[in-house]
């Protein structure tokens, strides 16, 4: 058991003469018993960051703390940690007991027989008690995940670090095994750091989620803060699937245009005779800032026979994409001449055909605004206090 | 390929086989009828090449079993007639070699041995732990496989001059004298000075090949392995020990059989370095039978059988192995 403390750790990578960046003074600090997701990109530096916490790869700059003890020059073997890897990375010339007696021969003064009795116990939780005599080579995939799990937790480390562990199994067993590994954390208590490139694992597993671009962290949050809340608008189009969709416009302060409850205001965000007329206090949070993006999630997206408000649009459907329980609709807006298309899901019963000619509204308390440049957040959805993630930063 | 091509064609041809009449002879040509004409060119061919390998081996054979007059007057692939039929070069040739096949399996066992072992280790630096001017080093090793032997024998002799291993057993059995057994271990070893020479210098001509070996198999095993055994608390050390070693095996067995052979068949560097003839290894009294005046041939054959078969032995042993670390298996 331990938190962990990453402030400021830096890596850069020697490329010949080139100085690379790939993590970039990224601070998280995770609780004890915390189940946090790096999640990012491929590039993102996330199995970086990883590494550097396992003690795989140097820290360039920065300082990595266990249980308030800096490690940054601690190797490996002595950090108490467990890592479970994409590959499994079993030894393949060691049984099942083998493997995961390996870590407590090496790293304890354990005699045998406790030893056993701990592989033994571990194996009976897996589930892999059958399988401790064989080989690796003699395992399914699903198996050997397991027995990289099992090898990991009968160590009893301070921290365990997970680098894609599901993605080299079927659609199927993955999601098993996400199920399953959040009730096995949830037992154990063990701090966990669990790299994916997926949000979907992201969102599903996490007690918190660190989102990371470049080499450096966007948000650190619960999934929910981080769905509706996105710091930018890098985290607002990774995090939900499929993602946020995103308007490029200009405020035009001078724009004539009705405000939802029918009143005439001043004040909206336009391009090629596209218009998205704001509220008094959005116009207010925008400030001064002309270029701006509109994000608005596909299932904020309301679609309707007509419609008379003014975030109203015509739209054509282009492709619908039948999932059973919901359908992803891709869209066309009619009439105006911006172009680009935009993702709506409604629900699985209603009927849409691709070539429909159908009202969309984009409702204001579901807009999210971010700066251009920056990809700043300006303003993020309104939630009603129900709604309201519980935020823990 | 060719595997499953001949495995499918004794198929059908067993399946015609069953229509046929049960007779040996009729089977013989239903199988003949079955095989297609390139099949059996191939056949040809192949025992063409057969007959061409294994003619010296067989003549040789046949020369070592034959009296001296029965050689001059008959071909030498020819086998010997009952009555002029001998065993007495194999006794002799045996009487005449064991001492020498004994020095070179005191010598040659170690220092296979040791080459495979150093140059494991070596490979292992060179592929699976990071630090700066490897490529350097590498180089050097690559470097060192291209040596040619003729160009070192007199440097090598002066080297062996000027360190005197016999010296320094010797003064290291006075020095210890007062000791039980271990003088006179330090005065068996100065009696074999020549070899203890001849091993180190074969220990270190044979780790810079057996490096290179090594290092291609290496760079093929997944980094991931060693740093789950890192992350798992075993030092750089353990990591050879219980994890690089074990999967070394099949490369073993190709350094081991390579190593051997080259230390066993050697000539060039024991006839430089061993001077005392008490220490003369077995392919130099495999030269001494030649003889100065006459030449007996079925005495040469039946030494030269006899010295090739630890070789051979060792092959045999480690076949399996071998052809697992020639195909880069794990």
């Amino acid at each position: 058991m331990a938190d962990l403390t990453l402030d400021g750790v830096t890596k850069v990578f020697q490329d010949g003469n080139e100085e690379v960046v790939a993590v970039d003074d990224v601070s998280i600090e995770v609780e004890d018993g915390e189940f946090l997701v790096l999640v990012g990109p491929s590039g993102c530096g996330k199995s970086t960051t990883l590494r550097m916490v396992a003690g795989l790869e140097t820290i360039t700059d920065g300082t990595l703390r266990i249980n308030d003890r800096e490690v940054n020059d601690t190797p490996a073997q002595e950090r108490d940690i467990a890592m479970v890897f994409q590959s499994y990375a079993l030894y393949p010339h060691m049984t099942v007991h083998g493997n995961m007696s390996f870590g407590l021969e090496e790293s304890t003064d354990l005699p045998d027989s406790e030893i056993d009795s701990r592989v033994e116990e571990t194996a009976s939780m897996m589930g892999i008690k059958d399988l401790l005599d064989r080989k690796p080579a003699d395992l399914s995939g699903g198996q050997r995940q397991r027995v990289a799990l099992g090898r990991a937790i009968v160590r009893e480390p301070h921290v365990f670090l997970m680098d894609e562990p599901l993605s080299n199994l079927d659609a199927k067993l993955r999601a098993e095994m996400r199920t399953e590994l959040q009730r096995l954390q949830e037992d154990l208590d063990t701090t966990t750091v669990y790299v994916t490139h997926d949000q979907t694992e992201a969102m599903t597993m996490g007690d918190r989620i660190a989102i990371l671009d470049k080499g450096e962290l966007q948000q650190v949050g619960t999934p929910l803060e981080c769905y509706h809340r996105p710091n930018n608008q890098f985290v607002a189009g990774f995090i939900g699937d499929p993602s946020m969709n995103f308007f490029d416009l200009e405020l035009d302060r001078e724009s004539e245009a009705g405000s939802s409850d029918g009143a005439a205001t001043k004040g909206a965000l336009v391009r090629d005779g596209f218009q998205y007329s704001l509220s008094e206090e959005s116009l207010e949070t925008v400030g001064d800032v002309t270029d701006v993006v509109l994000g608005i999630r596909p299932e904020d997206i309301e679609l309707l026979e007509s419609g008379s408000s003014v975030h109203d649009y015509e739209a054509t459907v282009d492709v619908v994409e039948p999932k059973g329980d919901e359908n992803v609709v891709y869209l066309e807006f009619e009439g105006a001449e911006y172009d680009g298309t935009f993702v709506a899901t409604v629900g699985g019963m209603h009927r849409i055909e691709a070539g429909q000619s159908i009202t969309v509204r984009f409702p204001e308390d579901a807009v999210h605004i971010f700066e251009s440049r920056t990809g700043t957040a300006l303003q993020n959805r309104q939630l009603s206090a129900t709604e309201e993630p519980e935020l823990t930063i | 390929m060719t595997d499953s091509d001949t495995s499918d064609s004794t198929h059908s041809s067993d399946q015609d086989s069953t229509a046929n009449d049960g007779g040996a002879l009729g089977w013989v040509r239903a199988r003949l009828n079955a095989t297609s004409p390139r099949r059996l060119a191939l056949y040809a061919l192949l025992a063409a090449v057969l007959v061409l390998f294994l003619s010296p081996l067989w003549s040789g054979f046949m020369t070592s079993l034959k009296s001296q007059t029965a050689f001059a007057t008959t071909a030498p692939y020819a086998p010997p007639l009952p009555s002029e039929m001998v065993a007495q070069p194999w006794f002799e040739a045996w009487s005449r070699l064991q001492g020498g096949m004994f020095n070179s399996l005191l010598f040659g066992i170690p220092a296979t041995i040791f080459s495979a072992f150093l140059g494991s280790m070596a490979a292992f630096g060179l592929t699976k732990i990071d630090w700066r001017g490897q490529l350097a080093v590498l180089l050097l090793f690559v470097a060192g496989v291209f040596i040619p032997y003729q160009s070192v024998l007199v440097p090598l002799r002066v080297f062996w001059g000027m360190v005197g291993i016999e010296s320094m057993m010797l003064t290291a059995e006075s020095s210890v004298a007062v000791l039980p057994v271990i003088p006179a271990l330090f005065a068996a070893l100065a009696e074999r000075a020549d070899l203890i020479e001849l091993m180190i210098t074969h220990t270190a001509f044979g780790i810079p090949i057996c490096t290179v070996l090594f290092r291609g198999y290496y760079l093929t095993i997944d980094d991931d392995i060693l740093e789950a055994a890192k992350i798992d608390g075993a030092s750089t050390l353990r990591v050879y020990w219980r994890i690089i070693l074990p999967l070394s095996k099949p490369m073993f067995a190709v350094t081991l059989i390579y190593q051997f052979t080259n230390i066993w068949n050697d000539l060039l560097f024991a006839l430089v370095l061993v001077t005392s003839s008490s220490s003369h290894v077995a392919t130099q009294k495999l030269n001494e039978l030649q003889g100065a005046m006459v030449s007996e041939y079925n005495l040469q054959m039946a030494g030269a059988f006899l010295v090739a078969l630890p070789t051979l032995i060792i092959y045999v042993v480690f076949g399996k192995q071998f052809a697992k670390g020639v195909a880069g298996e794990q």
